[in-house]
């Protein structure tokens, strides 16, 4: 830890990390708490305010054990409401930072490159939000050959590598593309059978979630994914294709993402399916993305009565 | 009597391109004549159709099919080289995925026709000309096969035995794949030949875009001076390699011009239009969402950019044919 001369304390060390600076304006009010996504859905024991503190308090094996420290994945939602204007996430970060430096790892699982696959085009690279994935160069068969690697401490899970790797190369358990498309249901009856993918944190509540799974499953297939940055215009073709009338894409408001950038990312990418689905003469509407709100509650059942209904409405039309 | 083998080529819905870059084997043209004997050839030798239905079933070895189904003629014939050959090669893009003429599947043919036969720059638009499959003349009957309502691909309408991709297939591999043929060296019926499996990225040479890298702009090539050492996507230029298949020993990249896709989808990419979408999207820089539209905007017709050279082959262009849920639910619009 000889990266700044004179470092005494812990809380010294954090605030020499750039991104650190910020920690001691800190008073621990725990607004950043009543924010975040994380605390509510997936750790109780998640806490900003606390971790926080610890490092004030030099409490540094336990700063580098807190889950806190691990599973924040910027989404800034407490840097708007901190009264101190503190960028937390970054505080977060640096001690992030520091933990690895110390020999700690990550606790969740990152996404792994196959180097079979891998044609080094560097696309991961670009789009994770997290700058996990790199290029590095290797020797095979007496060629420099480029490949992608993963830092499996920056890696959040998202997904969103693994939806813009052109060769299917690069996935997690649960979010390959054989995983997704095996969710697919299988004979379609000829009824509006619509696919719902659906970012985890896109609804926050839990009435929203039980709404999402009241649906019958062969009329409303709901298909999981970590964030909306994970959709692969081919598998909302795919679903299509399979039998399926209707694919609905939901995610959160922009602003609101889990993962920084997802929601718009997926905005780009059904955007740009959209069109091409006008320029084929095919009906639009069978593809369709909203990005729901923190505050939006009941609207995916909207969402979804909205898109049976013109399905419905167009099998009709067809009869 | 001669034990040599006997190898045909035809050109169905193609610009000739194909047979082109045969011809460019120059000198090892007479090398193949030598091993084996050409037998049927309309754009280079004086066959007939009439000499191929004259042959006995699985007579011919090898047949180069290039070109795509646009018409009842080109169906007609990939059948009966079908019938005559023992293997049968879907050659270049157009025979592989549909290739250019493929594009005309965005529109449908009396659109197509009104914009040849009637609002063309170039065209006399007072007749009203279509073309006819029977035309009374004083001579007699004029026929002409029928347009098809989509142009389809070899393996559309026949049993397809190897896809050599390429618009055209690189004379280099053209070379490999005669050369692997006439010793017996296929591999596995079904196979894409005379490519490799990994993407154009794999082997270009052109520097990758740094993590985090976003596209706030797209640019068309002729619209900036593209830097020969860095890769296109991060000059804002567009280029098909990450999600196309490598084997064509980039002449485009080496030419200063992206990969426009013509060696089709590599290994692992289902759908090469829609995943360039997934690639190329998630590129394009997200920090202000109200912009997202404004930049979308700069790609001038993505279908024809990410699926020029296989939208035939496409998942949409299933879903508009065979499915028939193009032209029913026009009304949705």
């Amino acid at each position: 830890m000889s990266h700044t001369a004179g470092v005494q304390t812990f809380a010294d060390e954090v605030k020499a990390v750039p991104g650190g600076e910020h920690l001691e304006l800190c008073y621990s009010c725990g607004t950043c708490v009543s924010k975040c996504m994380i605390q509510q859905k997936v750790e109780p024991d998640y806490n900003p305010r606390r971790l926080l503190r610890m490092v004030m308090e030099g409490m540094e094996e336990a700063a580098f054990t807190s889950p806190t420290t691990w599973l924040c994945s910027e989404c800034d939602l407490c840097f708007s409401a901190c009264p101190q204007e503190i960028h937390i996430s970054q505080v977060i970060k640096a001690v992030k930072e520091l933990a690895v430096r110390a020999g700690y790892t990550s606790p969740l699982t990152a996404v792994t490159v196959n180097e079979d696959l891998c044609s080094g085009c560097g696309i991961c690279a670009m789009v994770c939000p997290y700058e996990a994935p790199s290029l590095y160069e290797k020797e095979v068969d007496g060629v420099l050959d480029r490949f992608s690697k993963v830092d499996p401490n920056k890696c959040m899970g998202c997904g969103t590598c693994v939806a813009a790797c052109p060769l299917g190369a690069i996935a997690r358990v649960g979010v390959s593309n054989a995983e997704i498309t095996a969710q697919f249901p299988e004979t379609p009856k000829d009824a509006p059978t619509m696919i719902v993918f659906t970012c985890d944190w896109s609804l926050r509540e839990a009435e929203d979630v039980a709404l999402l799974e009241s649906y019958p499953e062969d009329e409303v297939n709901v298909i999981h994914i970590p964030c909306t940055g994970r959709i692969d215009p081919q598998h909302a073709l795919m679903a299509l294709d399979s039998g399926v009338k209707g694919v609905l894409v939901c995610g959160c408001k922009p602003g609101e993402c889990h993962y920084k950038r997802g929601t718009d990312v997926a905005s780009c990418k059904i955007g740009l399916l959209d069109t091409m689905l006008g320029q084929m003469n095919l009906p639009q509407k069978q593809i369709r993305f909203v990005q729901i709100g923190t505050q939006e509650r009941g609207r995916i059942r909207e969402e979804i009565d909205g898109m049976l209904n013109t399905l419905t409405q167009s099998m009709e039309a067809m009869a | 009597m001669t034990s040599k083998p006997k190898l045909a080529f035809y050109w169905a819905a193609s610009c000739g391109g194909c047979e082109i870059t045969v011809t460019e084997l120059g000198m090892r043209l007479v090398d193949i004549s030598e091993k084996a004997d050409i037998v049927f050839w309309p754009a280079a030798m004086d066959f007939k159709y009439e000499d191929v239905r004259a042959m006995a079933d699985n007579e011919i070895d090898i047949t180069f099919f290039n070109g795509a189904i646009r018409n009842e003629e080109n169906e007609e014939i990939a059948h009966l080289m079908r019938q005559k050959s023992k293997i049968l090669i879907a050659f270049g893009s157009c025979s592989h995925l549909g290739g250019i003429p493929g594009l005309a599947n965005m529109y449908d043919i009396e659109s197509l026709c009104q914009r040849v036969f009637d609002t063309s720059p170039s065209v006399d638009d007072t007749r009203g000309t279509r073309p006819q499959t029977c035309t009374i003349v004083p001579e007699g009957e004029i026929k002409l096969p029928a347009l098809y309502e989509q142009v389809q691909y070899l393996a559309d309408v026949t049993d397809v035995d190897y896809f050599m991709p390429g618009c055209p297939p690189v004379v280099d591999q053209v070379w490999a794949v005669f050369q692997a043929a006439l010793s017996g060296n296929l591999p596995t019926k079904g196979s894409v030949i005379g490519a490799s499996a990994k993407s154009v990225c794999d082997v270009c040479t052109r520097k990758k875009g740094e993590p985090g890298f976003r596209i706030t702009e797209f640019k068309r090539p002729h619209e900036v001076e593209l830097d020969p050492d860095l890769c296109f996507l991060t000059q804002g230029v567009i280029c098909c390699g990450p999600a196309t298949r490598a084997g064509c020993g980039t002449p485009c990249l080496n030419g200063n011009m992206p990969c426009r896709g013509c060696y089709g989808p590599a290994e692992g990419v289902e759908d090469q239009g829609a995943k360039l979408a997934s690639a190329i999207g998630a590129l394009i820089d997200t920090d202000d969402p109200e912009k997202l539209n404004q930049i979308l905007e700069t790609i001038v017709d993505p279908a024809g950019t990410f699926y020029r050279f296989g939208l035939a082959h496409s998942i949409m262009n299933k879903m508009k044919y065979e499915r028939g849920t193009g032209h029913e639910t026009e009304d949705l619009h």
